[in-house]
């Protein structure tokens, strides 16, 4: 009746698909009433688990909200199987969870209890501190599963093919009295994998004197010295040098990091917790200890967090009582004395509520008295960086505190970790990974207001016989060296037809004419791939098409104040600088402090109303910085270290506009070098004081120097040193020809959303800055890649890769090129109305991409949800029904094939067989030639219609409505 | 229900949309879903829907038993004057009536809808910030203000994607498109913003013109159904091989939505709602045959065959035409004023008689008021500090007046009320949880019911 180890894996590799069936996994049995919880069943469990519970339990149960948390064994409404079936059944009155009995059958719910149960055991399997649990108890408790005393926390581990052993850190540096360090031995193994053989190893150190182990397998400081670690697996060894220093003398206390750690540990000051931007319960804690000082005042002085103001509103009550140590409310709260919305965080033994109650009894210091205690984290290393770990494999992570004094201090006992996705990897305890299913997740590491992360894959039987793949480029070393590691094989390259397809909607937006196609197919020179790329980025499809995508991101639009002629000068502007390819750090520059009558000022305004600086700056940052600020407008962002002083002090950089009363222009208010500012100011909205520009982590501006505010913030933020700018834009570009950004969505760069790949993700800025910032070179580098020429066939180890580029992922046609596409193929132009009062027919020939959103109506481009550029455009449209109707009876679907002087039209006059009309309708819609099967089956097809005419329509419309055509791929 | 407080002159500073409490731990979600492990399940990926831990009223517990199950906003597009219209001043030209309500007056520009005020109730402490018409119908239609960094679900969106479709029918309608030129800065306002698109709304022609006829929902003549099913077979063969490829869950939603289109175009049930010529000429008369009229009756055949939302532009002739910069008495007394006063009492009584009063929420509204004083050109302008709706219906309590105006209407001197109360007002008679939080791209949960300050909107007491 017991589990193999770690049921869950086991059922999850099930449950998402029934991809792959772990060994055993089949015979996993509940052992409540016997019935398998397997199948449709535990689909069904878990799918309900994730749309209905997830919300506020999270997927895994595991809630930062004690009261909400599933699985650390606490029950507020019972925690056997009966009691968790009510709780589900009959929902908790005056809470948000409702009884489910209306919408589930009692079977159901009864697999969905059970399934609760499984969460909830396997991570307390997982725990450190396993319940002693008799036979007999085990026998007799249906939830017990699977029974934690017979888990082993780790599966032995074979040595066989081990090649190479190492040690990390691979300098133990220990400094103060009982210092410790934990160390992980690692074993590079003939498969390739570098797995981690801490536990299997023999440890020993040639002085004991200087340092010991302890019961955990950590370096514990004894005296000053150095001595030698031996690790030891089988036949092989590894060495390191330990170095001891001040043994003797005690860290003096420091607030920021003793206690800091404790709130940040324990997860007090999280964003759901006293850490969100209003705190909870009146207390206000920096998220993650960022800032120590303001925590220092809210414990000990106490007082209530006001968003809007600095002023306090009631008589501040502090948290410390230095006249009963005990009674603080910083150790009633969390140990549940006195009522706690959070639950109970620790008990009164515990290191945290002990290391608080010394920290009052001294009389609660801040301490930093001395240089040591004032050395606070600087930032955070976490090692292994990427790891790769077999289902049911575990490895202990290594989190490193870098000091402003230059020390480095091992903190992986005391920090916090989350995997992001953790039905992948979870970490247990302290920083131990476990993989759970195949996928990749990354694990955030936080303390002291710092997060870092480590990317952590987890694959299937390792592939034996892994082909060696050729790159073409830089690009190719950094994505095959990855999907090698995470024993994932790219597919081949792709066919001609699908290559041509491809480049071409992707550096032009357009479909290639049928006569292209069929000579690039013919084409038997090596180097027509090159050839065409070249063809293309030269071609003034390239420039309608960058000018549209540019026009997007920079948000030329009409409205109502503004003449066309206006917005035709922007655009007209993109698209010259698109058409020199004039470098984009120069265009940003103009983009931001634009001048000028021609100038992108417009954008400044809404109709009539001048847009805030805030909300300039923080569009600005999303456009080039890939960062979205606008948290910090009104708070500290909560998930960065970016603060609301340092927000406004950007945005002051665009305080001093004005505007030109017609048209309606703003330029900078005009100052004379050396005197002070006349224009408008801004105010800070808590200090009420005035704001002064300062760029991030410079000073701040002095008055005398407010003359062109905004150039000059323009070329801080376009710097080459300011890599950022460059990272922001390269993602931006790879992420229009990918369908997804190395950082995603592209525009959402932050420590908690790390790349991909991180080091091609520099490389390309790089190499993006070395060559002048050079957009051309940037697409030709991307196009030339042997990534990006992959086929979009799958195979076996990589059909479920969606992150790794092993292959071409299909992506759909946004809605200007999707409509310019059905126009090409059906050889029938659209002819679009002028949007505005006195409007009339677009010009001929005017495709999609030429046009601006309010100035053009077209019905189509509205149903495919065209961007308004109200907004900044979106990283994704979804399909709608409205959609789907639409190509069932909308005019492009249904005029457009059958209209005088079009393709299928052409065809039936100038009598074209059969064969050869499918054959032209399929090069024109798909660049590619129907297979025989294709042409067989069609032209039985037309034969059964009841004319040739309506035959080829019905071809050309599945055509056009397949999703070979509406998608890129 | 709270107290807001909002002084006169004081910039707020909460200008961001809806930052309810940023929420990184809540992040790990968001990036699982977008990984798309729960795609691999067939689990949609617009379900992650937060629901705000924050407020576990005792309330929630009764959402269930309330029975809106559809609403009909008449939109006054431009902005109508508070003044002259629910909330009646000595500065108005206007004077006041009583109603079938003792203590309510209204102005006498509505003889008719004065006796049907037991079924609506009238807010007359209305405020909101936006002073244009873009804006402000994004803020009214959104409950949050316009930024070029995010966009909002309406309302419309919000009810359709928590209570689902019905009957076939395409769940969130707008009779018919305000305009059809420079409609794209309008169209946020009416549309999902950052949740997926599924209960954007379908903009419908006008139904007051001579070849009505839906654009979307009607097969062209020259193809019949069985045409389409040819042409299907065609699509079958052409998809085979990239179908064979390329399985991923956006295919199946596709899939679902074409059965569904399918399902919409040979449905008699939507081509019957559609369809204005089962209405005899006394309808449509007491109606009135003009766009607005026929629009709202349109609208009542679509709530009765199952529509969640449908928006009626209340505007008999272009778009904004309660948009009275100039000649406001002139307007009200000869077009709007009458429009008004004969479509939405019929409306109101025909609701009542078919017993769809009971399930149906009507909401009277602009995207802002206008100001208390006339202008150079016997107009009056943009003014979002102070104006006045109605709302009733689908379990809303009707004959109440909530807050009241300074003598000029310029200043709510009773209850500022926000937007947000008003959604959360309208959420409660549908059973949704008004307390909700949907979650941004980045991270950053916003309430569904968007009071002042970014703070949660309640149910306004008095009304549900």
């Amino acid at each position: 009746m017991r589990l193999k180890a770690t049921a869950l894996s086991a059922i999850l590799i099930v449950m998402i698909g029934g991809y792959r069936l772990a060994s055993g996994a089949g015979e996993i049995e509940t052992q409540a009433e016997g019935v398998a919880l397997v199948g449709d069943r535990l689909k069904f469990a878990a799918e309900a688990f994730s749309t209905e519970c997830a919300q506020c339990h999270e997927v895994d149960g595991n809630s930062d909200l004690p009261r909400l948390n599933l699985v650390d064994d606490v029950w507020n409404h019972g925690g056997g199987p009966a009691e968790i079936e009510r709780t589900i059944r009959e929902g908790v009155p005056g809470t948000l969870m409702k009884p489910m009995q209306d919408r589930f059958s009692a079977d159901r719910i009864a697999d969905l209890a059970r399934y609760v149960a499984l969460l909830s055991k396997d991570r307390q399997t997982a725990n450190v501190e396993p319940e002693v649990a008799s036979e007999a108890q085990a026998s007799d408790a249906p939830s017990q599963i699977p029974d934690p005393e017979r888990l082993p926390i780790a599966p032995p581990v074979a040595v066989e093919g081990l090649t190479l052993l190492r040690i990390i850190p691979p300098a133990p540096d220990l400094w103060g009295a009982e210092a410790t360090q934990r160390i992980i031995v690692l074993g590079r193994f003939a498969d390739g994998l570098e797995r981690d053989l801490t536990t299997a190893s023999q440890l020993k150190l040639s002085d004991p004197a200087v340092a010991g182990l302890d019961a955990e397998g950590r370096l514990v400081a004894l005296q000053d010295g150095e001595t030698q670690l031996e690790a030891a697996v089988g036949e092989h060894r590894a060495y390191v040098t330990v170095q001891v220093n001040d043994s003797q003398s005690n860290r003096p206390f420091s607030f920021a990091r003793d206690i800091g750690e404790i709130l940040t540990q324990h997860g007090c000051n999280t964003s759901d917790c006293h850490g969100g931007v209003k705190g909870q319960g009146g207390f206000k804690l920096s998220l993650n200890a960022i800032y120590p000082r303001d925590d220092y005042k809210w414990i000990v002085e106490g007082g209530v967090y006001e968003v809007l103001t600095d002023e306090q509103t009631e008589s501040p009550a502090p948290r410390v009582d230095k006249e009963q140590p005990e009674q603080s409310l910083l150790l009633l709260k969390p140990t549940q004395t006195s009522p706690h919305g959070g639950g109970k965080v620790f008990a009164r033994d515990s290191r945290g509520y002990q290391t608080i109650l010394r920290w009052v009894r001294d009389g609660a210091p801040y301490g930093e008295a001395s240089d040591e205690a004032a050395a606070v984290i600087t930032g955070l290393e976490i090692e292994p960086r990427q790891t790769v770990l077999e289902t049911d494999g575990r490895h202990q992570l290594l989190v490193t505190a870098l000091l402003s004094n230059g020390r480095r201090e091992d903190i992986t006992d005391q920090v916090r970790y989350k995997s992001i996705n953790p039905l992948v990897a979870q970490v247990i305890g302290a920083g131990e990974v476990r993989g759970m299913r195949l996928g990749e997740t990354v694990v955030m590491v936080r303390a002291a207001g710092h997060a870092a992360s480590a990317r952590v894959g987890v694959i299937a039987e390792l592939i034996a016989d892994y082909p060696e793949v050729q790159g073409r480029n830089f690009i190719d070393e950094h994505i095959l060296a990855k999907l090698r590691t995470f024993n994932i094989v790219p597919s081949g390259l792709s066919r001609d037809e699908e290559f041509l397809r491809r480049v071409c909607l992707d550096v032009t937006g357009t479909l290639p004419p049928v006569d292209r196609v069929r000579e690039f197919i013919a084409d038997t020179d090596p180097d027509k791939r090159d050839k065409l790329i070249e063809t293309l980025l030269a071609s003034p499809q390239y420039v309608d098409y960058w000018a549209y995508r540019f026009a997007d991101l920079f948000r030329v639009y009409f409205d109502a104040q503004q003449s066309p002629q206006n917005t035709q000068l922007c655009l007209d502007w993109i698209r010259n600088q698109i058409a020199l390819n004039t470098p984009f750090d120069q265009i940003a520059r103009v983009r931001i402090a634009p001048e000028g009558y021609s100038g992108l000022t417009m954008q400044y305004y809404r109709i009539q109303c001048e847009v805030t600086p805030q909300e300039i700056v923080a569009e600005q940052f999303r456009v080039f910085h890939g960062v979205r600020m606008e948290c910090a407008e009104c708070h500290n962002h909560p998930f960065e270290a970016w603060t609301q002083d340092e927000f406004w002090g950007l945005a002051a950089f665009f305080s001093q506009m004005t505007r030109l009363q017609n048209p309606n222009v703003l330029v900078d208010f005009p100052v004379a070098p050396g005197s002070p500012p006349s224009g408008k100011t801004l105010t800070h909205p808590r200090t009420k004081q005035l704001v002064r520009p300062a760029v991030l982590g410079g000073a701040e501006l002095p008055e005398d120097q407010w003359g062109g505010l905004r150039m000059q913030f323009a070329r801080w933020m376009t710097s080459p040193r300011n890599t950022q700018f460059a990272k922001a834009t390269v993602n931006r570009i790879w992420g229009a020809y990918f369908g997804r950004g190395l950082v995603d969505p592209v525009d959402d760069f932050r420590s908690t959303n790390p790349p991909t790949h991180p080091e091609l993700l520099d490389a390309l800025a790089q190499d993006f800055i070395d060559h002048g910032f050079d957009l051309k070179h940037l697409m030709r580098v991307i196009a030339q890649s042997r990534t990006y020429q992959l086929t979009g066939d799958a195979d076996e180890s990589n059909h479920e890769d969606r992150v790794n580029y092993s292959r071409s992922l299909p992506r759909r046609l946004n809605a200007v090129v999707l409509l310019d596409a059905i126009s090409r193929a059906t050889g029938v132009d659209e002819q679009f109305m002028m949007d505005v009062i006195g409007g009339g027919p677009a010009p001929p020939r005017t495709r999609a991409i030429d046009l601006v959103p309010d100035m053009y109506y077209g019905h189509f481009l509205d149903v495919y949800g065209r961007p308004t550029r109200q907004t900044l455009p979106q990283e994704s449209s979804d399909p709608t029904v409205t959609q789907a109707l639409h190509m069932l009876t909308g005019p492009a679907y249904t005029e457009k094939i059958m209209k005088e002087g079009g393709r299928v039209n052409r065809l039936l006059k100038s009598g074209t067989a059969n064969q050869e009309a499918i054959e032209e309708l399929y090069l024109a819609a798909l660049c590619r030639f129907p297979t025989q099967a294709e042409r067989d089956d069609l032209e039985k097809l037309i034969d059964k219609q009841e004319s040739r005419e309506k035959g080829l329509e019905a071809l050309a419309w599945a055509l056009i409505s397949s999703r070979e055509f509406a998608y890129t791929h | 229900m709270m107290k807001q407080q909002v002084l006169e002159g004081e910039t707020p500073m909460m200008k961001q949309p809806g930052c309810v409490h940023c929420d990184g731990g809540r992040l790990a979600r968001r990036d699982f879903l977008r990984v798309g492990s729960l795609g691999l399940l067939g689990i949609g990926l617009g379900q992650y829907l937060q629901v705000s831990r924050a407020l576990a009223s005792q309330e929630l517990a009764g959402l269930a038993k309330r029975k809106a199950n559809a609403c009909i906003l008449l939109w006054l597009s431009g902005g109508a004057p508070q003044m002259d219209t629910f909330d009646p001043k000595p500065t108005s030209p206007f004077k006041p009536i009583s109603t079938n309500v003792d203590g309510i007056q209204i102005s006498d520009l509505f003889p008719r809808l004065s006796q049907h005020m037991d079924k609506l109730s009238i807010i007359r402490s209305m405020q909101t910030k936006e002073t244009n018409h873009p804006q402000g119908t994004v803020e009214v239609m959104t409950g949050h203000r316009p930024n070029a960094g995010i966009k909002c679900p309406s309302l419309s969106t919000i009810i359709c994607r928590e209570l689902g479709p019905r009957n076939e029918l395409p769940p969130n309608l707008v009779a018919p498109l305000p305009i059809k030129h420079s409609f794209a800065p309008y169209k946020d306002a009416y549309q999902s913003g950052f949740m997926d698109a599924r209960y954007d709304p379908m903009f419908l022609p006008d139904p007051s013109e001579k070849d009505f006829e839906l654009p979307d929902l009607t097969l062209p003549q020259s193809l019949t159904p069985e045409a389409i099913e040819d042409r299907r077979e065609f699509l079958g063969v052409v998809d085979r091989l990239f179908r064979r490829k390329e399985q991923m869950a956006e295919f199946s939603t596709l899939d679902q939505y074409t059965e569904q289109a399918l399902g919409m175009l040979l449905s008699p049930n939507v081509k019957k709602a559609f369809d204005l010529t089962q209405e005899s000429d006394e309808t449509k008369d007491a109606y009135g045959r003009n766009k607005v009229g026929l629009s709202a009756l349109l609208s009542r055949r679509l709530v009765e065959a199952g529509a969640r939302f449908v928006t009626v532009t209340g505007s008999p002739k272009s778009y904004a035409d309660w948009d009275t910069h100039a000649d406001n008495n002139k307007t009200m007394r000869e077009s709007l004023g009458p429009v008004l006063d004969q479509t939405l009492p019929t409306l109101l009584e025909d609701l009542k008689q078919r017993g769809l009063l009971e399930t149906t929420v009507v909401l009277v509204m602009g995207e802002f008021g206008r100001t208390p004083d006339i202008n150079t050109q016997a107009g009056r302008d943009h003014y979002p500090d102070c104006w006045s709706m109605l709302l009733g219906g689908g379990g809303i309590e009707g004959g109440q007046v909530i807050g009241a105006s300074d003598e000029k209407a310029a200043h709510p001197i009773e209850r500022p009320t926000s937007m947000g109360e008003v959604f959360a007002t309208v959420y409660k008679a549908f059973g949704i949880d008004y307390t909700k939080t949907y979650m941004t791209p980045v991270g950053r949960p916003i309430y569904i019911a968007n009071g002042f300050e970014d703070q949660l909107g309640h149910p306004i007491p008095e009304l549900i």
